[in-house]
């Protein structure tokens, strides 16, 4: 009884620990974003101007823009594509399977610094002016892979039998694609968009390569202000968008909550 | 598979080339690069779009060496006017990357102050327009500090123990101790440099921290009660901390200036001109220096500048000390030495 006591404590303690150590640095950069004072480490007050700031900085909602607009587009045209790929490997066999399987995932692996380099060597090698344009190729392709797995597993659990009883019944590969498979992978197409969405929102390596004029996202431009000061403006934003996630994150779990029962 | 790869490129080809014939006339658009804030969005690029229509495209980067590595994988084309320190901008200039600059264009130019022309990276003032300039200084806080601090040398003092504050860059710590030494801060000797490195090393029980982009929230929260630092930051810290001392080092300040070049093959070279002209006004200069708390390199501006700021000892240096403070220059091949020491120092 005595031991069984200590060690929930234990428990209570290490998970007490594993919570302050994911939390605090969060919790810090929302208490800072009521900081009266602009560099200060330490709470002079409580001030509600950054806020006030931000919702009026020009720069920062061209930025937001930007950085929406581009995940949008980017997650939009890999979730085709990773889907499609990801069907066409697990239902077809191919000489060279896996290696291709292996190369379709490459991006996840290979060093974000290393793909920045060779995106901006192969653009300039092509004399492809950086921008928008070079932006959306570069998020569409580290995007693709989040997609791709997850599709790929999904379809691996999937019961073939059920495209095969489609087919049986006379439906046509496209028919059978929109009727049995897309409806039974949609939830990991949605939960890969989900990813790249958050991975294309946060990148700064790639994009810092690949970036031009008038395609300038909010990561970059948070990243560059460390030359002039971060000011708590940056904290309310941060405090904003974590604000933002956690409701997401709430109607996920509720919709799923729904579902369920 | 071949036929695909064909495709995709020339549909690359054609994005690209509609790319170029959209810039053949100039529009009027204006792509500027450099650190973010640098260029003021209230007081200097909202107001120039409302008088010309130009539209300012706002490019960042984080360093000097990333700004040059893009500059050179773009061809010195795509960005039309962009703003960094001088050694890097020396370097382009070596390497054929700028524009030089049509002073017909520029009748402003007249309004910088010479002070700040004719400088090693652009000894003809063909290619560099001086945005704003800086020095590090010492700051103090002289309730726990007992004994007078003059200079670099005062660093070292024992009863500074685990209380320094300082910018982690290499050039800048190793050459105030080559300063204390007697040494320029831009010596290429090995020997000197290794005396250097021994110096330097009995500096390390002092340091309290290293940290290049915010030392003044150590000094602010009071973890560290001398700093040396730029001066935007010694400003920094002295809003919150007034009753901290700055020292004007006796051993020779540092000095660095930030500039405004046009990379050789700008999209947009006359709207380029336009903005440099548009900054070098008096009204405008002000602004700029007041906006970056740093010092103005533009003569006329200042009948504009506030008191406020020109009353302030850490944005006006004596012009004897200016005239005698030192550039941190590009030194070649000695740079891996600097570095090696550097990591050295940090080791342990």
């Amino acid at each position: 009884m005595r031991r069984q006591k200590r060690k929930a404590a234990g428990r209570a303690a290490y998970m007490a620990l594993v919570l302050t150590f994911l939390y605090l640095p969060l919790m810090m950069v929302v208490l800072f974003s009521f900081n009266p004072s602009k560099n200060a480490g330490v709470m002079t007050g409580f001030t509600l101007e950054w806020y006030k700031q931000l919702f009026s900085d020009a720069e920062i909602a061209a930025t937001l823009r930007n950085s929406l607009r581009l995940a949008a587009l980017s997650i939009g045209t890999a979730a085709v594509i990773g889907t499609l790929g990801a069907v066409a490997l697990a239902r077809r066999k191919m000489r060279l399977q896996g290696l291709m399987e292996g190369v379709a995932s490459l991006p996840v692996m290979v060093p974000e610094i290393v793909l920045g380099m060779a995106f901006l060597a192969a653009f300039s090698f092509v004399r492809l002016r950086l921008g928008l344009a070079t932006m959306y190729l570069a998020h569409t392709t580290f995007c693709i892979p989040y997609i791709f797995l997850l599709v790929k597993s999904r379809l691996a659990a999937m019961d073939p039998q059920l495209e095969e009883a489609a087919r049986d019944l006379g439906a046509r590969p496209a028919r059978v694609f929109f009727t049995v498979t897309l409806p039974v992978v949609l939830p990991a197409v949605a939960a890969g968009m989900l990813m790249a969405f958050a991975m294309s929102l946060d990148d700064v390596i790639i994009s810092y390569f690949v970036t031009g004029p008038g395609a300038q996202t909010l990561p970059l431009k948070v990243y560059s202000s460390l030359k002039v000061g971060v000011t708590p403006e940056i904290n309310a934003l941060c405090t904003v968008t974590l604000g933002v996630v956690l409701l997401a994150i709430l109607i996920a779990q509720r919709i799923r909550g729904v579902k369920s029962s | 598979m071949k036929k695909l790869l064909a495709l995709i490129l020339s549909v690359m080809l054609v994005v690209s080339a509609c790319g170029a014939c959209a810039s053949a006339e100039e529009e009027k658009v204006l792509n500027v690069f450099t650190w973010a804030l640098y260029f003021d969005y209230d007081t200097l690029l909202a107001p120039f779009t409302e008088e010309t229509g130009i539209k300012v495209n706002y490019d960042y980067f984080d360093s000097n060496e990333e700004m040059l590595m893009k500059l050179e994988a773009v061809d010195a084309g795509t960005y039309d006017v962009v703003l960094a320190s001088d050694y890097i901008l020396d370097i382009a200039r070596k390497e054929g990357l700028l524009l030089e600059l049509d002073k017909e264009k520029l009748p402003n130019w007249q309004n910088l102050n010479p002070a700040f022309l004719g400088q090693f990276y652009d000894p003809d003032d063909a290619y560099c327009m001086p945005y704003v300039a800086g020095t590090p200084l010492i700051i103090y806080d002289p309730e726990y500090v007992d004994f007078p601090i003059t200079g670099y040398e005062s660093l070292w003092d024992e009863r500074l123990e685990d209380s320094v504050v300082m910018m982690d860059d290499a050039r800048n710590v190793i050459g105030i101790t080559l300063k204390t030494m007697g040494e320029s801060f831009n010596t290429t000797d090995p020997e000197i440099l290794a005396k250097a490195e021994e110096k330097l090393m009995q500096l390390k029980k002092n340091i309290r921290a290293l940290d290049y982009n915010a030392p003044y929230a150590t000094m602010i929260s009071g973890e560290a009660i001398v700093g040396y630092m730029f001066n935007q930051q010694v400003l920094y810290t002295l809003q919150e901390r007034p009753e901290l001392e700055i020292v004007y080092p006796e051993e020779g300040l540092g000095f660095g200036i930030d500039c405004c070049v046009i990379p050789k093959n700008a999209p947009h070279p006359d709207n380029a001109h336009t903005f440099l002209n548009f900054l070098m006004r008096p009204e405008n200069g002000a602004a700029i220096a007041e906006a970056q708390l740093m010092l103005s390199c533009n003569q006329a501006a200042e009948p504009y500048l506030s008191e406020e700021f020109t009353q302030n000892p850490v944005l006006n240096v004596p012009s004897e000390l200016l005239e005698s403070a030192e550039f941190i220059q590009d030194v070649g091949d000695a740079q891996t030495l600097y570095m090696d020491i550097w990591t050295r120092f940090k080791q342990y």
